[in-house]
């Protein structure tokens, strides 16, 4: 009987594999609490939530090496584009901020990946989500306000059960039977893995906590000409990506606040204002001051769709992602990203441009708590050491 | 392999990548330019064009090759 288990990949993992393979291993199985790939990509290492026997040890191996086959062999090497690299800037800040966040009562856990936020983060992300509206006006983009749930149809209509299945979070209520509404209101009681109840008691699937926020939009559009040919648009939004073990402070949420802004209409309209909208945030970070990269990256597909996926975001540059600096870990962060999706919703939801070709999308995505987070990372908690207009924007 | 064949080599294996007959993939063809080549789709053909060819494709290369004279030159000059 063992609780760490050692596995040797079936091949060996490049490296520019080792931390997605890494993330995908939270999936494998339920008895394991965290998992380590070692740069080499030779060794992978399982911390189980219990000792088990050689049995369960041949099934959680082979499906680990199923894991590892699917994404290693074949897999496409990306090129790294880096756009801006601004990682170098000076920062005041070398602490984990989590101690002090957490001693502050800035942070409070209320389950894995779910956090309730003190004052000092929720200003600091309102100043930044003051940039993200600053930017939003600067295309003349309107506000719209989405639901946090979205229809099981709606995310089906655009393939997202095959290409991020692991991190959907499902919505539910009890069946309209008064035998199991009794019985619910009787005996429902939570244990440590949660409630007790039979889910049978459950009614089907018909809604989910929404993964993103420009999905709304592109539906409102669908089945129809795009009114004017384009469409810039910006909201704000509640949403939801379980990432198991891999759900660590506020760096990886369960749930989070994403503020967008949004393009849809022909090729050319789209990408101008991604670039416009990257250079504009530029200024921004440079008078922050900012430490950070925008490199091209690729969505944490899952494992049957990655190869493929991957590969053609990162070839045909889809995704840029600003990654902020995080000097208590010598690592960086994504704290938002610059999107381009081709014509997929145009074609996957028949949103036509006046020639009747379906039209382009893309978006700019802020992570707010992320946004904040960084920044405490790199400046800390003495608000007057802060650049001038933060610290106003937070003693308002 | 004379540069005629090799055309009609690559419009086989997009052909079957596409389940479609050969006669469908005309030798110009470009991503896009069929309801099939699509991303999904251009990314099979990668796939298969290094199953096919022994060659070894990185993201750059999978951004150039799209479409079947780009894929032809491109597999002429490796196997010169």
């Amino acid at each position: 009987m063992t609780d760490t288990l050692e596995i040797t990949p079936a091949l060996p993992i490049p490296e520019f594999l080792v931390g997605e393979v890494r993330s995908k291993l939270a999936y494998v199985d339920e008895t394991i609490r965290k998992a380590e790939v070692a740069i080499s990509g030779n060794r992978i290492t399982l911390h189980l939530e219990q000792a088990v026997d050689a049995a369960l040890e041949a099934e959680l191996t082979a499906k680990v090496q199923r894991v590892v086959t699917a994404m290693v062999k074949g897999a496409f090497k990306p090129k790294v584009q880096v756009l801006e690299d601004y990682l170098d800037r000076p920062v005041l800040y070398a602490e984990d901020p989590n101690t002090e966040l957490l001693q502050r009562g800035e942070m409070h856990q209320e389950t894995n990946g779910v956090y309730t936020l003190g004052p000092l983060v929720t200003r600091l992300m309102e100043y930044f989500e003051a940039q993200f509206l600053d930017l939003a006006d600067s295309f003349g983009a309107p506000p719209y306000r989405f639901p946090t749930l979205i229809p099981a149809q709606y995310l089906q209509r655009v393939d997202y059960f095959r290409a991020f299945p692991h991190s959907l979070t499902f919505v539910t209520h009890l069946r309209e039977d008064l035998d199991v509404i009794d019985s619910f209101s009787q005996h429902a009681a939570c244990d440590e893995h949660g409630l007790n109840t039979a889910p049978d008691s459950f009614s089907k699937i018909q809604a989910l906590l929404s993964p993103a926020v420009c999905y709304h939009l592109y539906f409102a559009l669908a089945d129809k000409p795009l009114p004017g040919g384009k469409l810039a648009a910006t909201s704000v939004g509640n949403c939801f990506r379980y990432e198991s073990s891999n759900l660590v402070s506020l760096e990886r949420l369960w749930n989070f606040t994403m503020r967008e802004v949004i393009f849809v209409g022909p090729k050319e309209y789209v990408l101008d204002n991604r670039e416009t909208a990257r250079n504009r945030m530029r200024d921004v970070f440079e008078r922050i001051g900012l430490a950070y990269r925008v490199e091209s990256a690729n969505d944490p597909f899952f494992i049957g769709e990655f190869r493929k996926q991957a590969a053609f975001q990162s070839a045909f540059q889809l995704k840029y992602e600003i990654r902020a600096r995080l000097p208590f870990k010598d690592s960086t962060l994504a704290v938002g990203s610059y999107n381009y999706h081709q014509d997929f919703f145009g074609r996957s939801l028949n949103i036509t441009l006046e020639d009747g070709s379906p039209a382009h999308t893309g978006c700019v995505a802020f992570g707010l708590e992320r946004m904040a987070y960084a920044f405490l990372a790199q400046f800390g908690f003495d608000v007057e050491q802060w650049p001038a207009e933060v610290r106003q924007a937070v003693k308002k | 392999m004379v540069a005629s064949d090799l055309v009609d080599r690559v419009r086989s294996l997009l052909a079957e990548a596409f389940e479609l007959p050969v006669d469908g993939i005309p030798p110009d063809l470009e991503f896009g330019g069929i309801k099939q080549w699509d991303s999904m789709g251009h990314m099979e053909i990668m796939l298969r064009l290094e199953a096919e060819f022994g060659i070894e494709l990185d993201t750059e290369l999978i951004r150039q090759l799209t479409s079947i004279p780009e894929i032809v030159a491109y597999i002429e000059e490796k196997e010169k």
